[in-house]
């Protein structure tokens, strides 16, 4: 029988990475009660899989299993993965509600978090995980299961992509 | 450096991933060169922008909790302190012949045939079988969760401020009828709150096999509350429950 992985050192370990895991869940499935589930989940499947965690860092080896959690959940709620890469940035019905809105502070705050929503799940979580948890690119090719390589040129594509829908948005607000 | 190169690594040069000399040679180049320095300009204020305004959802207070919780369910059967519940409970079990009169040498009154049941119906379901129907930390979602399963409606308490969140609720079996089980917990301790409508017929402490249990009556209806917490915080959890 194989033993159990000690739940003391696991939770010493990975709790402290909860709201990284939180955030990125929260980021993947755009919903506050499917990222709590998530990361329950992830955290049980992280358990099961802590035999396989060689020590380094616990953020990134968390975050690639939370990441895969977030794709089968998203998978199983929503029928697809949804991840496109399709050139055409759609811009939603939300978008139209804006268009009069002065950019003030709080308008700058929706259009940014709007741009990054319509990013790609693959780009969303490099901008994420380099921008809002500052995670060096070795790291996020571990969480990502992608070479370094690939980690960058999504950064770049998903950098282009946000600017330009900025750009946009702040273009309508002005007219 | 000439403009190509240096634009290819403008990210990694803002990103920190570059070596001490290449990030070097950008840093001279874009000293020199508008265009570069003006894309690196726009890189910086993206950068800028989305750590002020992109929000970083931090886990909600409830959530460390829920998760350790799921663990231990999940870890029962085979680690730390639930192994040595599940020991004691298999053993215990395997004695349930001798469990009255050999073992504890209790009389076997009405009341302690209650409390008896009490305490295995409490063991049984930190052995992994059956600790709860309904998981949740909602009373409004644990009370109505009994309608039409028993012929009364057990008073659901959230006591999650005064350090006893409700987990959730089961039906068990005791004093030969179903009963609401009303399931708290004290950081890692499960406490079984057993309630079903009675006369006086508890009103009583007991303790074994360092569990402890308290039972009471109001309303018409009988309490025993049992858990392995210290008999102090017991009856502060009867106390918080009667309030």
């Amino acid at each position: 029988m194989k033993a159990a992985p000690n739940l003391a050192l696991f939770e010493k370990a990975m709790l402290p990475h909860l709201d990284a895991a939180y955030n990125l869940a929260r980021w993947l499935t755009r919903n506050e009660d499917d990222a709590q589930d998530v990361v329950q989940e992830a955290y049980l499947r992280a358990f099961h899989f802590f035999d396989g965690f060689r020590g380094g860092d616990g953020r990134a080896w968390l975050l690639a299993v939370v990441r895969n959690t977030a794709l089968t959940w998203l998978r199983r709620e929503r029928g697809s993965t949804h991840v496109s890469f399709d050139e055409e940035m759609h811009v939603p019905a939300a978008a139209a509600a804006t268009v009069e809105t002065k950019l003030v502070e709080g308008a700058k705050f929706a259009e940014l978090r709007n741009c990054l929503d319509l990013l790609p799940l693959e780009f969303r979580e490099a901008v994420v995980m380099r921008e809002l948890e500052e995670m060096p690119y070795r790291d996020i090719a571990e969480a990502a299961s992608v070479p370094i390589g690939t980690v960058m040129s999504r950064l770049s594509r998903a950098r282009q992509r946000l600017q330009d829908c900025l750009a946009a948005r702040l273009r309508e607000a002005s007219e | 450096m000439t403009c190509a190169p240096v634009k290819s690594l403008l990210e990694p040069y803002l990103d920190e991933e570059l070596d001490a000399v290449q990030r070097a040679q950008v840093a001279e180049h874009l000293a020199a060169c508008g265009s570069c320095a003006e894309m690196h300009a726009r890189l910086l204020e993206l950068r800028t922008a989305i750590r002020a305004h992109a929000p970083y959802y931090r886990a909600p207070a409830s959530l460390p909790q829920r998760i350790r919780f799921s663990l231990r369910q999940a870890n029962r059967p085979a680690a730390g302190p639930w192994r040595r519940i599940a020991i004691a409970a298999a053993i215990l079990l395997s004695a349930s012949a001798a469990w009255n009169v050999a073992l504890f040498r209790w009389h076997t009154s009405h009341a302690d045939l209650i409390a008896q049941n009490v305490l295995s119906s409490h063991v049984r379901s930190l052995m992994g079988a059956h600790l709860l129907d309904v998981p949740s930390s909602d009373r409004h979602t644990v009370k109505p969760w009994f309608n039409g399963k028993l012929d009364f409606s057990p008073n659901v308490r959230d006591l999650a401020a005064q350090g006893f969140p409700l987990i959730g609720g089961r039906m068990d079996y005791v004093d030969d009828r179903p009963v609401a089980v009303l399931v708290y917990q004290r950081r890692q301790h499960v406490v079984n709150l057993f309630t079903w409508p009675a006369a006086a017929s508890a009103g009583k402490e007991f303790s074994r096999n360092g569990y402890q249990a308290a039972g009471w009556n109001t309303g018409g209806m009988a309490y025993w509350a049992i858990s392995d917490i210290g008999a102090a915080e017991l009856r502060q959890f009867e106390s918080l429950y009667k309030q």
